[in-house]
């Protein structure tokens, strides 16, 4: 096996890391980013081009099943770590052994069966036996009263002309998934029960009702138990061939125009590059269109607001603002920029000097404000007047466009390193992430993704810090 | 400078296949280069893409759910082909593989392919991300294309033909690149869009998780990502001929400039993805509608009344 | 002459078949894997082939009309010259025409759909 040892070796000279931050952990990830350069490896954002899964901290049911679901996405070969600060060299060591353990690699392989696992049965058991975790622990009744929580929050403000008429398609009343006794499949039947308290406390609103169809199929395939009581000839499907692989087809919506589109629905969160981490965004797409959008924490039990959290000292309150501007400009796809504002972040973590961190702060700002392609593209992208920071609760350095908000991020990092009276971040009030869903309806994903990386958020609280407040 | 390009036999196909090759290994390395350097931290970069090639070469392949897999193939490995289709017309010097009547016509017929393999390869992986991915690409399809075919136009009217060996040898006197800048500029910025490249890359972009490349792996991501630079190549090559004066130039024999342009403007299209944010496709659609449209047409009546003129 | 193109043809398709078949020999498995897309880690709730709902399409009508205005624009190009002044003035004409479709199609916001 010559050949594929030196082909092992060549290609682990420059893995690709799937980095997942759980909320809490951004000074892991940030090391983790650092420590993943200086080895030539590369950071990357799909599962189909990772070797190595990265968990930067220890992870609550919810995201095992979603890590879970990325380790059995990835092609192999494959390493999986749990990383954290201290101990990351020897973590990502043992990675790049496990990679060049060629006869361990193909046993790994072989073990896999190559055939769909689109089923929901086949899926659930083979998660568990990679990830060796139990759902029971998920506590349904509980899940469903804090998204009803978040539904609450969120929906007050909607506007939702464009569904009005669909009232008649959201009929759930009849359907209980909870008690067609499909205990064992864990976390996707929660989910759906937790969107369906959602849909049965809006009554007549319809958004839902798209997605629901599939919902009712999905539970068909579980084993045709109770369709008979349920009505979904309403939405003009019927047949467990609209299903294929367990997975329904996407069903038809009023866009804003009136005419019927698909409706897709896509989870953003809580793995996507220069996402908050442990933020979830499950949008209702038509075309790359936002028309709906519902926000959850990942493993959160209040999901509504968050304290500040404490940083270190100031010097991590000013690397977190750089790490906010350099999502925001790899968003926009200047990767020179962002390569410059994640260098200034590492530097404002390791070295101490506050005068040179502040000239490096002032070229960056300069270069952004030179930037006049930056700057049209990012003009007008998410504007928030006065009005609307009164109306939604947001902090004041968010008026304006993401342009003025990334400028803005680097002035507060500035601020921030200036001293204790010069500081301006931790004055202002958390943006509660409920806002988020406010924000990106009705944009589409590139600006809904800008208009999220220039919130400049502060990292959401770990779900344990939550649990015990 | 010879008047009329030489035709060789079919067999040198593998030589010019090999050369696109070297070319978009170079500008694979230039690339490694650049992003190792703007990290500022880590190896040089240099052997970045051998090291990708042979991760790649070692990866399994994957397939997702009910995926439409011959469309998705079709898509990825398409790309490659394309450039290497481009190449048969493109003079190395005083030699051609393909020496086509209508040869700018046979450009523009390739470049047009990159719609529907760029689509494909986000259709087929019937995954969200793959498919936004893929339409995003179509709406900026629809903003250069018209653009580039004018732009492609300005040369074959000062030539007064189609056959690319004709126009690279009307630029004895002057460089194409010099009295119609506008269309060599359009030109350009065709070639980076339809190699998915600098500023079009949103249909790639991080904000949809990779977006047509999400869900590739294996051989089907290695062809794809060979495919951008052979065509990032290919149409560096092909300005060659239209706009660089072909192999004209002192000292060296005509090959070897056609080479050292190919090489220099190759080097100006990966660093130019460094320096510039993305266009967004909506944002992208009015710019060239109203901006890069006129200008190209006003570039093509300028040509043509200079080329009447001068007949 | 068309020999040229068809050796190439050959060559790109050898070469893709070539780095398929050997990749099965070096990868890891020959067999491809079958996984769900990627979601960020959740189970798709549904196919993503779809009627996607391209909001851009009055551009593609634009681009049409445009398009098949170029297939007179090349054969024009290679007599443009012989022909002097009349081809130009009529070439330009029927392009100042048509784009001043696009102009109109502009301001009722057929190039904008965000």
């Amino acid at each position: 096996m010559g050949l594929s040892d030196a082909l092992a070796k060549y290609a682990v000279d420059q893995a690709h890391v799937l980095l997942v931050e759980l909320p809490g952990h951004w000074l892991t990830r940030v090391a983790a980013e650092q420590h993943i350069r200086e080895r030539g490896w590369l950071p990357v954002s799909t599962p189909a081009n990772a070797d190595v899964l990265a968990v930067c901290g220890t992870s609550g049911p919810e995201m095992t099943a979603v890590v879970a679901r990325l380790w059995d996405q990835m092609p192999g070969p494959r390493a999986r770590v749990e990383i954290d600060a201290p101990h990351l060299a020897a973590a990502f060591d043992r990675a790049e052994a496990e990679l060049l353990d060629v006869g361990g690699q193909q046993d790994d392989s072989r073990s896999r069966a190559a055939v769909p696992d689109g089923e929901p049965h086949r899926d659930e058991h083979r998660e568990v036996h990679h990830g060796g975790h139990h759902r029971g622990g998920h506590g349904g009744d509980g899940k469903g009263g804090d998204t009803d929580q978040v539904g609450r929050a969120q929906h007050a403000g909607m506007d939702h002309h464009e569904q009005g008429g669909q009232g008649g398609n959201d009929d759930h009343g009849g359907m209980d998934h909870s008690g067609m006794g499909h205990g064992g499949h864990g976390a996707r039947e929660d989910q759906d029960g937790m969107e369906r308290h959602e849909h049965d406390r809006q009554g007549g609103m319809s958004h839902g009702a798209m997605g629901h169809g599939g919902m009712g199929h999905g539970a068909m395939g579980h084993g045709g138990m109770g369709h008979g009581g349920m009505d979904h000839g309403a939405m003009g499907h019927g047949g467990m061939d609209m299903a294929p692989a367990g997975i329904p087809l996407a069903q038809g919506g009023e866009d804003r125009d009136g005419l019927e589109m698909d409706v897709l629905h896509l989870r953003m969160g809580p793995v996507l590059p220069h996402w908050p981490a442990g933020l979830v965004l499950r949008s209702s797409l038509q075309g790359d269109l936002i028309v709906d959008a519902e926000v959850t924490l990942v493993d959160a039990r209040l999901p509504c607001d968050q304290g500040d959290v404490s940083y270190p000292d100031v010097h991590h309150r000013a690397a977190r603002r750089c790490d906010n501007a350099a999502g925001l400009l790899a968003l926009a796809g200047w990767d020179d920029a962002a390569s410059r504002a994640r260098r200034l972040r590492d530097r404002l973590l390791t070295d101490r000097d506050a005068r040179k961190a502040a000239e490096g702060l002032a070229r960056l700002h300069r270069r952004i404000k030179r930037a006049w392609l930056l700057r049209w593209s990012l003009r007008g992208v998410g504007l928030l007047t006065e009005a609307d920071l009164a109306r939604l609760g947001l902090p004041g350095h968010l008026r304006g466009d993401t342009c003025d908000r990334l400028l803005c991020m680097i002035e507060r990092a500035t601020a921030d390193i200036a001293g204790p009276d010069g500081g301006s971040s931790g004055a202002s009030d958390p943006v509660s992430i409920v806002k988020v869903c406010d924000l990106v309806r009705g944009l589409d994903i590139a600006t809904a993704r800008l208009v999220v990386a220039s919130l400049d958020l502060d990292p959401l609280p770990a779900a344990s810090e939550v649990a015990h407040a | 400078m010879p008047d009329t390009v030489t035709t060789v036999p079919a067999g040198w196909a593998l030589a010019a296949a090999a050369i696109l090759g070297l070319l978009a290994t170079f500008a694979a390395v230039l690339d490694g280069v650049f992003t190792a350097r703007a990290a500022g931290a880590g190896p040089s970069g240099l052997t970045r893409p051998f090291g990708e090639l042979a991760r790649l070469m070692r990866q399994r392949r994957r397939t997702t759910v009910a995926a439409d897999t011959l469309l998705w193939r079709i898509g990825s490995s398409g790309l490659l082909f394309m450039a290497l289709m481009i190449v048969t017309v493109v003079p190395l010097g005083e030699w051609t593989l393909f020496d086509l009547d209508v040869g700018v016509i046979w450009f523009n017929a390739m470049d047009v392919l990159a719609w529907a393999f760029v689509w494909l390869t986000g259709w087929g992986a019937n995954s969200v991300h793959s498919l936004v991915g893929g339409y995003r690409f179509l709406a900026h399809g629809l903003a250069y294309e018209l653009p580039l075919m004018f732009a492609l136009v300005a040369p074959a009217v000062a030539a007064s033909s189609l056959n690319v060996g004709t126009v690279a040898s009307a630029q004895a006197d002057l460089w194409f690149v010099v009295w119609m800048p506008v269309a060599f500029l359009v030109y350009c910025t065709g070639v980076v869009a339809i190699a998915v490249w600098g500023p079009f890359t949103p249909a790639l972009g991080s904000d949809i998780a990779g977006g047509v490349t999400a869900e590739l792996s294996g051989a089907d991501r290695l062809v794809f990502q060979g495919g951008r630079y052979a065509l990032l190549a290919a149409g560096a090559a092909f300005a060659v001929p239209m706009f660089l004066g072909g192999g004209a130039g002192p000292v060296l024999p005509g090959w070897a400039w056609v080479l050292v342009k190919t090489v220099a403007l190759l080097a100006v299209f990966v660093w130019l993805r460094r320096r510039l944010p993305a266009f967004r496709p909506d944002l992208f659609m009015e710019v060239g509608w109203l901006v890069l449209l006129p200008a190209v047409l006003v570039q093509d009546l300028l040509v043509a009344v200079v080329a009447a003129w001068r007949a | 002459m068309y020999s040229g193109a068809a050796a190439m043809a050959l060559v790109a398709s050898v070469a893709v078949a070539g780095l398929y078949g050997l990749h099965r020999l070096v990868a890891l498995a020959p067999d491809a894997l079958t996984v769900l897309p990627f979601q960020s880690g959740w189970r798709p709730e549904e196919h993503a082939l779809s009627r996607y709902h391209v909001r851009w399409y009055l551009a593609t009508l634009l681009f049409l009309a445009f398009d098949v205005e170029m297939l007179f624009m090349y054969p024009w190009a290679v007599v443009a010259a012989e022909l002097g002044a009349t081809a130009i003035v009529e070439m330009f004409l029927f392009l100042g025409a048509v784009f001043v479709a696009v102009l109109w199609a502009w301001r009722e916001g057929a190039l904008r759909w965000v």
